[in-house]
């Protein structure tokens, strides 16, 4: 058990575990202190000297031990000058004064030195608003300048870091806390400061600049409007906006995250999402979101507005009713193909009706071996004395928060294993990197005997995932293309990798453009019910357009096998309907009732029937107890909309 | 009794030769005072470019919710303001303004001013949201119209050097 | 004169191994080699001997804090001399290096240290190629290197030179430029003789400190007591400079006075002027009144105080009347601009706000509301930086404003 240490802030009592820092204790209690540099996920810096504080100490004689009394309790010693909390761990009997007068008049100093080069951008900046050198200086600073205009330093305000990142110079505060999150944190140094005292700027040492798949998360933490998302540039102001809670398409990490949406007049007066930010959730993302999923695409460009028949459009009862003929006609050549990119009840509801109908429900995806992966769970939190492989694949490209977990476990203490055949950004993290697979398998198996817990992450075909089930991890967790591919799994979709199996077929394939495109040109006819298409999937004999993600409500499956709500946020596009509506109302035709109306009523009748889910529902996948709400000065989101729910161990059969 | 009737008729035939208080309005119109709330105008600079920096704090002030922006960036091929951000959508809807001017304190750059215009009309609720066309102050006579073609280099500080208005 | 220091204005060419062996050399390090680590650690302990870098904290207490269960340990030697007025590491080492060889092999085998570092400042590149030849001397004499004079113990001593900062010279930024990082103070604590190079146990100390040991060692700490006082034993380097008729160093014993430092040794104010004010720490003093009282305190770490200011590295300025303060503080701020790193808020910007303000002053286009302004500022500054580069570099701002008005009054 961890030692704990009481003392005292504000008066008020506190206790917490040896070793914290007096800021995070004060945050226990309710108490704020304000901060610039430091950052609950990164190590303290003791740079912007904002957090100062008065401590005392309790007086021990020097040379005998005993307590120094006064007055009849012990004397305390308080420090000649102020001290910053976020360096100083808390110890036993510490009397800790964050209001006091000294304290108040430190911070409010430090806040004027703050903003006498600082530029006067808030109107034009976009930071303006979710600022926290503004929230500061409300809350801590003074409303009048001593400072003369005409003296202020000017810097570069247009840099571009790299693509997606613009760094203005002469905001910055030189906290520090992009630099020490590229190379502590992410382990990627690619910012750094150049020249020293008061010409210190920002630079990026990589080329091409800023090569991090975390760019964007430097937005988040910066406490001011120095960096800046490119993609975002003068989008909105944050309180025009409406924030809804949605989860990562891109890939099966699952990450959480917020969809600000507004009123655009350039698209013609629609709520459009202007910018995705992440929400916090510590089991999958802790703060953060990859680049890959922040600057997803949300343009709505090729999007399919109406049903259509050989390219004409029709009314949806038309459409409807023609595709049940096709289907009803095809009996045992029907083809119910999805991908990964479908919601937990498109996928059930397409898996009921293929059932009911005598035919396939098969599941696109590259990499195989999914029902072998229904044991694991989370392998986040791994330490010292675990092990991870990560096996076929380059997890950066494909999974970039699985990636930043895997380093920070090693940075934790985990054992690491690549076997990658080209070289991957993991190899420097490694404890052993090997080119062959079969020698990869070879090095875990000996690694897995003396580890408490254990995981693999693969990226490969069926006999891959055998040989990585085989030795038997505690995670095994198949690294897939799409965000619910897991689902599909879990519903007992069969694995097809190659498309030419469907010829002679009709195909019911709901999916992305790519899947679309590749059943049109293999099967004999295709009922294509998908959101946007380009001109080789526009040859499908049948179009039923379906919702994004941001235009409804569902659930996803994430590799580790957490079910994780999302919501609606924008109004859908054309005719849009989402996909288990329009699967249930092809059904309804061809004989079959399902729930073609309430996504949560699909959800419960999904957790009763498909074993894994049971017990779940949309109530419990929108708790939100346990976690600890981070005071973090950046614009992450809290969440309030539910952390999703683990799925239970299901054997494999 | 005839000295009680022209006593009683006094007032009237005082006020049958007396000068009419009636504004012959709207052939003739009365003077407003100078701090009088009228109808918006975007100002512009004597250069032609103009002051609205898209900031849209304008909207933040407003009590009724009555004003919609959206910022673009200016390049040196099109320029619409001196610094970075211009707006390229303004919207006032009249029927919600309530003349009250915060939207005038809040601006930075002295862009949105009330000015003397009282009788606006309009026949639908559409008409009613002035677009920013609508808003803006023709170009003087020594600037240029809006988008401008500037030298790079010229216009970099992002929010224009201000006059201190306490000198 | 006695020499214990700057041996050479008593031998010449002592910074030739034959020369300094004939006259003594080597012998401290030879007995030190033979005791005990703990009782080497305990006689410089004893005499007292107080960093001559300008933080005067005991270097045996010092020594005593290394951490036993943290190995390697190391020992750099601070060659950084970078502040304004300092000059006398520069002559050890070009004059009397083999005596501060001795120094450092001392205290690292009383340490338990088997490499130690000089670091010197970037400009001194010919002074470090110079220590590396009188290194390879030293070993090929026997001194440095494996198994020296047939004990166990074995020390290797490295140059390493910096690129121009004086930040560097604070001694976790030095640590952190020896590692190839930044040259910016680390947090403290912890301190480096529990963490420091690497995060290792190290001993970083003044070049003229570890002059001083050799003495120390083989003259005991009664020898070394012999001169300065009670508190302040042993004698100091006094680099003097400004206006003064002999500028140089000055080797003298703690206690002496500034009068006869200035007037006995330095000849006095030259072209008749007089002398109004005394900077005993360089640009990082706070600047004393050159009154009679101020003249005849002795210059110990404890009497200066007295007088409103720290000895620090003993770099005497000696300011005439015919100075402006108003320009000195602005040279003295335009150096600390310059120099800080950049790391916590207070330094870097108030040292520019604070340089903003005597340029003005100093153009005669500041107010009497600047010069209070100025001295507001420098007293924010105080208390909240990392490091003493921003506390000191308000030293002379606040002093000047404080003793002399009416230089200011003057300006505005």
């Amino acid at each position: 058990m961890s030692k704990e240490v009481k003392l005292t802030i504000d008066g008020k009592e506190v206790t917490v575990p040896a070793g914290s820092l007096v800021v995070d204790a004060a945050k226990k209690v309710g108490i704020d202190i304000p901060i610039f540099c430091y950052h609950p996920k990164m190590e303290p810096a003791g740079m912007c000297r904002q957090c100062l504080v008065e401590i005392g100490r309790p007086a021990f004689d020097r040379a005998t031990g005993e307590p120094v009394m006064e007055e009849g309790k012990q004397k305390i010693n308080w420090g000649w000058k102020l001290e910053t909390s976020c360096t100083n761990p808390v110890s036993e009997g510490m009397v800790v004064l964050t209001q006091s007068e000294k304290a108040k008049k430190g911070q409010n100093d430090i806040l004027e030195f703050q903003l006498t080069s600082h530029p006067l951008d808030c109107p034009v900046c976009d930071k303006g608003g979710e600022c926290l050198l503004q929230d500061m200086t409300l809350a801590h600073g003074s409303s009048e300048s001593r400072y003369r205009f005409d003296e202020k330093r000017h810097a570069q305000k247009h840099v571009a870091l790299g693509e997606s990142i613009w760094l203005d110079r002469e905001r910055c505060i030189a906290c520090g806390r992009c630099v020490r999150f590229q190379s502590d944190l992410v382990g990627e140094a690619v910012l750094d400061f150049d020249m020293r005292g008061a010409k210190s700027e920002i630079v990026t040492t990589s080329e091409p600049g800023f090569d991090s798949v975390f760019s964007g998360n430097t937005t988040d933490i910066c406490p001011v409007g120095a960096l800046t998302t490119a993609n975002f540039r003068f989008g909105a102001r944050p309180w025009e906006m409406e924030a809804t809670a949605s989860i990562c398409g891109e890939c099966p990490v699952g990450c959480n995250t917020m969809l600000d949406t507004r009123r655009d007049a350039k698209s013609g007066g629609k709520v459009i999402v202007k910018r995705v930010m992440p929400r916090q959730n510590e089991a999958v993302n802790e703060t953060w979101i990859c680049d890959k999923g922040r600057f997803a695409d949300f343009s709505n460009a090729d999007r399919v507005l109406e049903p259509a028949i050989d390219g004409k459009a029709v009314e949806w009862t038309e459409a409807i009713g023609a595709a049940a003929e096709k289907l009803g006609a095809a009996k045992g050549d029907a083809v119910f193909l999805a991908d990964g990119s479908l919601s937990n009840e498109d996928l059930y509801t397409m898996k009921v009706l293929a059932d009911a109908a005598g035919a396939k429900a098969m599941l696109y995806s590259q990499v195989g071996g999914g029902a072998l992966t229904t044991k694991s769970g989370s392998y986040g939190g791994s330490g010292a004395g675990d092990v991870i492989l990560v096996i076929g694949g380059d997890l950066y490209k494909e999974a970039p928060i699985f990636w930043l977990r895997a380093k920070q476990a090693v940075d934790r203490g985990a054992t690491l294993i690549v076997a990658t055949e080209a070289e991957t950004r993991l190899d420097a993290f490694a404890t052993t990197v090997v080119r062959d697979l079969a020698q990869g398998l070879e090095a875990a198996k000996k690694a897995f005997a003396k580890a408490e817990n254990t995981a693999v992450l693969y990226s490969g075909d069926d006999a891959l995932a055998q040989s990585c089930a085989d030795l038997n991890p505690k995670s095994l967790i198949g690294v897939w293309a799409d965000a619910n591919t897991q689902g599909a799994w879990e519903m007992g979709y069969e694995a097809i990798a190659d498309l030419s199996a469907l010829k002679g077929k009709t195909v019911y394939v709901a999916g992305g453009d790519l899947l679309v495109a590749g059943a049109v040109e293999a099967a004999d006819f295709v009922v294509a019910q998908t959101a946007s298409m380009t001109e080789a999937s526009q040859k499908a004999g049948m179009t039923l357009p379906s919702q994004t993600v941001s235009e409804r409500d569902g659930t996803f499956t994430s590799g580790e096998r957490r079910v994780q709500r999302f919501f609606a946020a924008v109004q859908p596009m054309g005719e849009a309907l989402p996909g288990f509506i329009i699967t249930a109302q092809i059904a309804e035709k061809m004989g079959v009732t399902l729930e073609g109306v309430s996504a949560e009523v699909v959800f419960a009748d999904l957790a009763e029937k498909v074993a894994g889910f049971a017990g779940l529902s949309y109530e419990s996948l929108a708790v939100v107890d346990a976690e600890e709400r981070l005071s973090i000065g950046g614009t992450c989101y809290e969440n309030e909309q539910g952390l999703g729910a683990q799925l239970s161990a299901v054997s494999t059969n | 009794m005839l000295v009680e009737l022209l006593r009683g008729l006094k007032t009237t035939f005082k006020m049958m030769i007396a000068k009419p208080v009636t504004i012959q309005y709207p052939e003739v119109k009365r003077e407003v005072r100078p701090r009088y709330r009228g109808r918006h105008e975007l100002k512009r600079y004597d250069n032609g470019l103009e002051k609205c920096i898209g900031c849209a704090l304008c909207a933040a002030a407003c009590p009724a919710d009555a004003i919609f922006v959206e910022a673009s960036e200016n390049t040196d091929e099109e320029r619409y303001s001196p610094g970075d951000r211009y707006a390229s959508t303004y919207e006032i809807n009249f029927l919600r303004c309530i003349y009250c001017g915060y939207c005038e304190d809040a601006c930075p750059t002295e862009a949105i001013v009330l000015e003397h215009e009282y009788d606006v009309t309009f026949s639908t609720r559409l008409e009613a949201i002035f677009p920013k066309d609508k808003l803006i102050v023709p170009v003087p006579s020594n600037g240029k119209v809006t988008p401008q073609q500037t030298e790079p280099g010229t216009f970099t500080r992002s929010v224009p050097e201000m006059k201190d208005p306490t000198k | 004169m006695f020499y214990m220091l700057l041996r050479h204005r008593d031998v010449p060419d002592i910074n030739q191994i034959d020369v300094y062996q004939k006259n003594g050399g080597f012998d401290a390090l030879k007995k030190a080699i033979k005791m005990d680590t703990t009782d080497v650690t305990n006689e410089v302990k004893a005499a007292g001997l107080r960093g001559r870098g300008g933080a005067g904290f005991p270097a045996g207490v010092k020594w005593s804090f290394m951490d036993n269960n943290n190995w390697p340990h190391y020992v750099v030697a601070n060659a950084d001399e970078s502040e304004p007025g300092t000059f006398k590491d520069r002559e050890i080492m070009e004059s009397n290096p083999f005596q501060f060889l001795e120094g450092i092999s001392i205290a690292s085998y009383a340490v338990g240290a088997n490499a130690a570092y000089i670091y010197l400042r970037g400009e001194f590149w010919e002074v470090a190629h110079f220590l590396d030849e009188k290194i390879e001397e030293m070993e090929k004499a026997g001194f440095l290197g494996e198994k020296i004079q047939g004990t166990d113990y074995s020390l290797k001593i490295y140059t390493h030179l910096g690129a121009g900062a004086y930040i560097c010279g604070e001694e976790t930024a030095l640590l952190e430029s020896m590692e190839g990082k930044r040259g910016q103070p680390r947090v403290r604590p912890p301190f480096p003789p529990s963490q420091g190079l690497y995060n290792k146990p190290t001993v970083v100390n003044n070049v003229e400190t570890l002059t001083s040991v050799p003495y120390i060692i083989s003259n005991g700490a009664d020898g070394y007591r012999k001169f300065g006082t009670e508190k302040s034993p042993g004698t100091k380097i006094f680099s003097l400079s400004g206006n003064v008729n002999n500028p140089g160093n000055y080797e003298l014993p703690l206690g002496t006075t500034f009068r006869e430092l200035i007037f006995t040794h330095g000849g006095g104010i030259p072209d008749g002027k007089s002398i109004k004010a005394i900077m005993p720490a360089g640009a990082s003093s706070s600047l004393i009144v050159a009154n009679d009282e101020a003249l005849d305190t002795p210059m110990d770490y404890e009497n200066v105080r007295n007088v409103g200011a720290d000895l620090g590295s003993a770099s005497v300025i000696v300011v005439d009347d015919s100075i402006g303060l108003d320009w000195l503080i602005n040279k003295t701020m335009s150096f600390f601009e310059h120099e800080s790193c950049g790391k916590c808020t207070p330094c870097r910007e108030g040292a520019y706000w604070m340089h903003q303000l005597t340029k003005r002053i100093h153009a005669g286009e500041g107010t009497k509301e600047d010069v209070e302004l100025l001295k507001d500022v420098a007293t924010q500054v105080q208390g909240k930086t990392l490091c003493a580069l921003g506390e000191f570099s308000t030293m002379a701002v606040v002093s000047s404003i404080e003793r002399f008005p009416e230089d200011f009054e003057a300006k505005v």
